[in-house]
């Protein structure tokens, strides 16, 4: 019987093939989990944000003025600096003027993070590689034939594919291999934060509600001693 | 009676026109209920508990929600974002629903291994499963109404069952719909079904499903009668008042379980996915399918039953799909059926013979098993085991006239 059993729950976890947490044509993804804690770290991820990415991906679900709060920023650098545009108010979402569907058919970035993952995103992004066969001159190992340039090329550098479709680099870029790689982690950071803005104020509170119920239990436990020696 | 002599005036007013006090002593302070029981009889307080988390989150979200095509899914990030705590009152009613189901099967599965249906239960039985019923639907109207893609895609999926149906399958499938597809129209009906209609439903059954355990008394995991032996005051020797021994032994249970709640809710509330999928967080599109359709976790073991029937009955006209319902089905509605089927004389597993061990365990294993089936994409290999599982799902049930009446059992004692 207790075989049988083991064989049964062998065979169930053995159906899972390898190659179903798959990352595009990768293996897996390179790990990377966001700290929305660290508000530096958003605030950078913000800055690479308006560089790069504001050109063509809204943020329709954040609000400039929560983005204000959240991370911190001196409202004349967010009035002048990054919304820098008297038409648009602080409560407004962070659109930066594109139309609802963006007409390269750039996606919307507010919950990407939480559709995709942080991994995910972390791998797409640092996984672009030079390709004359695609229309944009580049490619991607994540998501192959993606319609999206390599905009990073100036921060990481050309990369292209060696015989075993590893990848490797081309040219350099201004920053290193580890300075692009934090940066990117960054950016991620800054997205999955949009993805989820209460994140913050979930984990830093969390904990008091946990140790309240822990509190809550020892004493109804001692409690519930008291009551049981009655009917003992 | 003497306690209404003795309590004061006001109370003795309001005991003449309404039997505040008798109800109170009947269900709380003079019911009586074992004095021996293991966790496992923990269950149905803690239900008691998420049913209410249910209600109260579901009242707070249903302000802010919009149930329309266009503005569902935006009022869901609205909640989200803008609501003051309105990412708590979310994250508390997906985990709850999580929670519900979790609490749910164990406290079945209670039922089944110490024969919490025998006679003369069989109507708490029964009440408890129009229950499991009605949160199944109720989880499912409550899916669609995030409108995200998996919301749209697996609610597509359910409701194509009804379409075949022979015969008034489509036109069903329309009727339901209120559409020739899925889209608002449909959602809005949900909607109404989901805060109104289910839930009014299941509030009628909870208090059924209590008034019928008060009349029958609460089992205890030896099965012995605790009625038969009887202290000078007619309270059970081995019984003790619901309140206030019940009650706290529960306050600790439901405090575990806060724990374990809220450490969810607030460190890990989508699950890794399981709790709330990662393609719900794009909103519903009806020209782009989702690459796997996956249930959340507590369908999983039932849509594993529904893929594993992979053939129909050609010469009778039923089709692969429409067999699958049918055994989908036939999942649940078997557990209606145990009472009659059970023939032993003893209660509890625990003096039951070993045949009925073995199909506890059988059903126990399949169910898990084919719950961790139904969240992965089919190959050949797992069909087949689904379809293994399947069997050992029902196994148990359909040869239990046969193993309980013929298997040796042991002696009950008389007292707890």
């Amino acid at each position: 019987m207790r075989y049988f059993l083991i064989l049964l729950f062998g065979l169930g976890l053995y159906t899972f093939p390898a190659g179903e947490n798959k990352c595009g044509t990768l293996e897996k993804c390179d790990p990377y989990k966001a700290n929305v804690h660290d508000i530096n770290s958003l605030q950078r991820g913000l800055g690479t944000y308006m560089n790069y990415c504001s050109t063509c991906h809204t943020l329709e679900l954040l609000r400039w003025n929560r983005l204000q709060r959240d991370l911190d920023i001196p409202e004349t650098i967010l009035i002048e600096d990054l919304i820098a545009n008297p038409d648009i108010k602080p409560a407004d979402y962070m659109t930066f003027g594109l139309p609802e569907v963006s007409v390269i058919g750039a996606p919307d970035l507010t919950l990407r993070t939480r559709v995709r993952g942080e991994d995910w995103i972390y791998t797409y992004l640092r996984t672009f590689y030079d390709d004359p066969n695609q229309l944009t001159n580049s490619n991607n190992l994540v998501y192959p034939g993606t319609s999206m340039p390599n905009v990073l090329v100036g921060l990481q550098g050309a990369q292209e594919l060696d015989k075993d479709g590893k990848i490797i680099s081309k040219s350099k870029g201004s920053l290193t291999k580890e300075e692009f790689d934090n940066s990117m982690k960054d950016l991620v950071n800054f997205l999955a934060y949009a993805s989820e803005p209460a994140r913050i104020t979930r984990e830093k509170n969390g904990i008091f509600v946990i140790l309240f119920f822990i509190v809550f239990t020892a004493v109804m436990w001692l409690l519930y001693r008291e009551y049981a020696k009655e009917i003992k | 009676m003497a306690s209404k002599e003795n309590s004061n005036s006001l109370m003795s007013w309001i005991d003449r026109r309404f039997p505040v006090t008798e109800n109170l002593e009947r269900h709380l302070t003079k019911h009586p209920v074992p004095k021996k029981v293991n966790f496992y009889y923990l269950f149905g307080a803690l239900l008691m508990v998420v049913f209410m988390i249910q209600i109260i989150t579901g009242i707070w979200l249903m302000m802010f929600y919009t149930n329309t095509e266009e503005g569902a899914f935006a009022s869901v990030e609205y909640i989200m974002r803008d609501v003051e705590y309105g990412w708590l009152m979310r994250y508390m009613h997906s985990t709850g629903a999580s929670a519900f189901f979790f609490l749910m099967y164990f406290h079945m599965f209670r039922g089944l291994l110490y024969g919490s249906y025998q006679k003369p239960k069989e109507l708490v039985w029964l009440f408890g499963c129009f229950l499991l019923f009605l949160l199944m639907a109720e989880g499912f109207l409550g899916y669609v109404l995030p409108w995200g893609q998996m919301s749209y895609w697996a609610a597509n999926v359910i409701l194509s069952l009804f379409g075949a149906i022979p015969y008034i399958g489509p036109d069903l499938q329309v009727w339901i719909q209120g559409d020739f597809v899925l889209s608002g129209i449909t959602l809005s009906r949900f909607f109404a079904l989901h805060v109104v209609v289910v839930p009014l439903l299941m509030i009628a059954l909870v208090v059924f499903h209590i008034f019928a355990l008060h009349e029958v008394g609460a089992g205890n995991p030896e099965g012995v009668d605790i009625e038969k032996h009887r202290d000078s005051k007619g309270m059970p020797l081995d019984g003790a008042p619901f309140h206030p021994y019940k009650t706290f032994s529960a306050l600790p249970a439901i405090g575990i379980f806060f724990i374990v709640f809220f450490a969810i809710v607030f460190f890990a509330p989508t699950g890794g996915g399981y709790l709330i999928e990662k393609p719900n967080f794009e909103e519903a599109d009806f020209l782009k399918t989702p690459d796997h359709i996956a249930p959340v976790w507590y369908y999983a073991p039932f849509y594993s039953i529904l893929r594993a029937i992979t053939f129909g009955i050609p010469f009778l006209g039923i089709t692969s799909k429409f067999l699958g319902f049918i055994i989908f089905a036939a999942s649940i509605a078997i557990l209606f059926i145990v009472p009659w089927l059970d023939r032993s004389n003893v209660q509890s597993i625990r003096y039951k013979g070993i045949y009925s061990k073995i199909a506890m365990i059988l059903f126990a294993s399949s169910f898990i098993t084919l719950g961790y089936l139904g969240t992965k994409p089919v190959n050949e290999l797992r069909t087949l085991i689904a379809q293994i599982c399947t069997v050992f799902y029902f196994a148990p049930f359909i040869l239990m006239p046969i193993y309980t009446k013929y298997e040796k059992t042991l002696e009950v004692p008389d007292r707890l």
